[in-house]
């Protein structure tokens, strides 16, 4: 009994994180968590318009 | 004389700006040290020293001290 | 169709500081110029736009619209190219006649301005007057007194902003059309238009005379001297790794480490069944998720504690002066003080670090700086550093603090190295940075930080983590066959053959061939704080806070027999996972701000070049002094191999330079 309450509880958290993965990365989060994710350039563009400018 | 050999806490009048970079000489316009304007020297140190320009603090390494000339 | 407004003001004026107010978000704010990089974007919260949809965007700052550093091209280029409905001008109101020189090239742009007259308060203190609505009508636009540090004035400068929507003021100040590759009429352009702001300060601002030589004066010179500066330096990052790594943080973590595993033993024991003993997918909850996670937050405490003294070391205003301290020390080896702002970001996180590179002017220190960042020990490296010095030395606070000046030292020896391969000749560098005023620092703000750094680091260990935990305990529960592995048999499971080969290639610094130490090496690269949930899974240890409890449960007679290495060779294992290239996210971080593809490459080299040596070395030399024993013979042959290799490549990279140089 107890072995099937683990494998149900496993496969909700693990399979949630997934999921949260899953759907940061569609939003464009370069690293999970941080509070810069959207804004790191090191993700592709989505909001900001700035170039990529070399310095003069 | 340039700010490189200038006196502390004494009130000068920049005269030229030789860097021979004009990045630097934009920059140092927009914060308004170019020529005819107030500058001093604050304190100064072996590497540079810290300047006051229109009421901010600035510090310069020895390269840019000896660009920055005054009378 | 919300409502665009841009803030746009010098730096430091606390334009970051406005949008974290009006936004609610807590993007990153310093007393130095240069944090804000990029331009960020947000919602304005409902209860200062009286129920509009109003998004602000935060630039970074700029002294005047023609570029001198990147920072000001974003700022020129968004307000150019993209017409927001109506500008914020964020002005430091202790500092009016240069902030209105950007002021008035804004003022022409056609596009409603608003100035927020910032830092009142500070105004006040000094005694300063200023004359806002002669202001206003010199301008000819609204001015809105503001404390960005208290939200005061927002709403008024919201509504001013909307009321402005699709205005058109004309300009105080019109530059008079000339050929923009004229130099000399462009000096002569921009000397006019400050004669015109002098004017208008003059007209408006009463100030008590400056005293000269004030007591932040007194405080800067001494701060930046040489022979007092440095120690002070030293000193102050010691103060801030010893509090949280080795006093505070610990001693919290402690706290929650109990807490945590108190309710993992209720899970275990509600799964346990009549037999006591956990079957196999209740021990991969228990002990490999649960347990994997427990370890990875329990070190939250000394993240969070580090963060919050960060937070206030930059908001006090010191770090220019760091900067300015260690800027003759940097050039020596081709970078400048500019360098220190990435690596003290990089404390935090490598990623905004590397971004923050792109405020570096010079081409070659730029890409340096980006390849270096990564060798501060970041955030994420804490919990590793934390779980060595607790298991090894007995949580002395010294194994943090060393590991933060070795990474120092190594990012000026990687310096020296980048500059004797590709060094050219000394050009003039100009440094220059501005030494804003000190301020106490914001409490609250520093709290905030921590508490939304802390959150990071929870989501990152509950999702990234947790998965990579999970995966590492599959694997090294089943062999093969997907039979479940044995007793003494562990090195048949899927993990321990996978980790077997990079096994053999860093036993020279650890001594013995561990699969485990390899298994977590690789997870790191996912994560760094996977080494500690990996660690915590291949050896069954739960809590590496408390290292008495993990005596007594495991019954072993010294700590470090568990890792079943000597201290010598824990210290080195820790310094390669230091050392050696960060996560993937941080090297694709270098990667897009590198952007050459030999730069980069020559950086990850560089990387495991200098981390594997350094590992070895410590090693070896560790183990001569210990007396202690080297292993199999072949680890010792192996790691000089490896490392007479490294340095015979970096000696035909430096003599080739000097050929060419010569040549």
């Amino acid at each position: 009994m107890g072995e099937i309450i683990a494998i149900l509880l496993i496969v909700g958290i693990v399979g949630g994180a997934i999921y949260y993965i899953v759907r940061a990365k569609k939003k464009g989060v370069k690293c999970i968590g941080c509070p810069d994710s959207t804004n790191c350039k090191s993700a592709n563009c989505q909001h900001c318009t700035c170039h990529h400018e070399e310095d003069k | 004389m340039t700010l490189f050999d200038a006196d502390i806490l004494t009130k000068y009048t920049v005269d030229s700006i030789r860097t021979e970079d004009e990045g630097i000489d934009t920059f140092l316009f927009s914060l308004g040290c170019y020529e005819g304007e107030p500058i001093e020297v604050v304190s100064r140190n072996k590497n540079g020293c810290i300047v006051a320009i229109k009421d901010s603090r600035y510090s310069i390494d020895l390269d840019l001290a000896r660009a920055i000339s005054v009378r | 169709m919300s409502i665009r407004i841009a803030l746009a003001g010098n730096p430091n004026s606390g334009k970051t500081t406005m949008f974290n107010a009006l936004t609610g978000s807590s993007e990153r704010v310093g007393n130095w110029a240069g944090v804000t990089v990029d331009s960020k974007q947000s919602l304005v919260k409902k209860r200062y736009t009286n129920g509009l949809d109003v998004v602000a965007v935060d630039l970074p700052g700029a002294y005047s619209m023609s570029a001198y550093t990147s920072e000001e091209s974003i700022t020129s280029t968004y307000v150019r190219e993209n017409n927001p409905d109506v500008i914020i001008n964020i002005v430091d109101s202790t500092n009016l006649s240069r902030s209105l020189f950007f002021t008035t090239q804004l003022l022409e742009l056609g596009v409603p301005v608003v100035v927020a007259l910032n830092k009142v308060d500070v105004n006040e203190k000094k005694q300063t007057i200023i004359d806002i609505p002669q202001l206003s009508r010199l301008l000819n636009c609204p001015v809105v007194e503001t404390i960005s540090t208290v939200s005061k004035g927002l709403e008024l400068l919201i509504s001013t902003a909307v009321s402005l929507l699709g205005t058109k003021k004309t300009s105080p100040y019109e530059q008079a059309s000339m050929d923009g590759e004229d130099k000399d009429a462009m000096i002569e352009a921009d000397k006019d238009r400050f004669d015109f702001v002098n004017d208008i300060v003059r007209r408006v601002e009463t100030k008590r005379p400056r005293i000269d030589n004030n007591l932040q004066d007194k405080i800067d010179a001494i701060l930046t001297n040489r022979w007092v500066g440095i120690p002070i330096f030293a000193l102050v990052m010691f103060l801030v790794f010893g509090i949280s790594q080795a006093w505070l943080g610990p001693w919290l973590a402690d706290l929650l480490a109990g807490w945590l595993e108190a309710g993992q033993s209720l899970v275990a024991d509600a799964l346990a069944g009549s037999s006591g003993q956990l079957d196999i997918w209740s021990s991969i909850l228990v002990d490999g998720i649960i347990g994997g996670l427990i370890a990875v937050v329990g070190f939250l405490p000394l993240v969070m504690v580090m963060y919050f003294l960060i937070a206030l070391l930059e908001d006090c205003g010191y770090m220019s002066r760091a900067s300015v301290i260690l800027d003759p020390i940097f050039k020596k080896v081709g970078l400048s003080g500019k360098s220190i702002i990435p690596f003290i970001i990089g404390t935090g996180c490598a990623v905004p670090g590397v971004m923050a590179c792109r405020t570096i002017r010079d081409d070659k220190e730029r890409k340096a700086t980006a390849m270096l960042t990564p060798f501060m020990p970041c955030g994420a490296k804490l919990p590793v550093i934390a779980l060595f010095a607790g298991v090894f030395f007995g949580d002395s606070p010294w194994v943090g603090t060393i590991m933060y000046f070795v990474g120092i030292a190594i990012i000026i020896l990687g310096a020296l190295l980048v500059k004797l391969i590709t060094g050219v000749k000394n050009k003039k560098s100009y440094f220059i940075i501005e030494l804003p005023e000190y301020k106490s620092p914001s409490l609250l703000g520093a709290c905030k930080s921590m508490l939304s750094r802390g959150w990071a680091y929870i989501v990152k260990a509950g999702t990234v983590i947790l998965v990579c935990n999970f995966v590492v305990h599959l694997m090294q529960t089943f062999d093969w066959s997907f039979q479940v592995v044995g007793e003494g048999a562990e090195s048949t499971s899927i993990l321990a053959t996978i980790a077997s080969p990079i096994a053999y290639i860093i036993a020279p610094f650890i001594g013995v061939v561990a699969w485990q130490m390899a298994a977590a090496t690789v997870t790191g690269f996912i994560a760094k704080e996977n080494l500690v949930g990996t660690l915590a899974v291949c050896y069954g240890v739960t809590n590496f806070i408390n290292v008495d409890d993990m005596i007594l449960e495991s019954g072993a007679s010294e700590v470090a027999a568990i890792f079943a290495i000597t201290k010598v060779a824990g210290l080195a294992f820790l310094a390669f996972n230091l050392f050696s290239p960060p996560c993937f996210a941080a090297i694709g971080a270098m990667s897009a701000e590198i952007k050459d593809k030999r730069w980069f490459w020559a950086g990850i080299g560089m990387q495991f070049s200098i981390g594997y040596a350094v590992a070895f070395l410590i090693y070896f030399v560790g183990t001569l002094i210990t007396g202690g024993v080297f292993g199999e013979i072949w680890m010792p042959i192996l790691g000089w191999i490896i490392l007479l290799g490294i340095v015979a490549v970096y000696t035909i990279l430096i003599l080739k330079n000097r050929v060419k140089k010569v040549g």
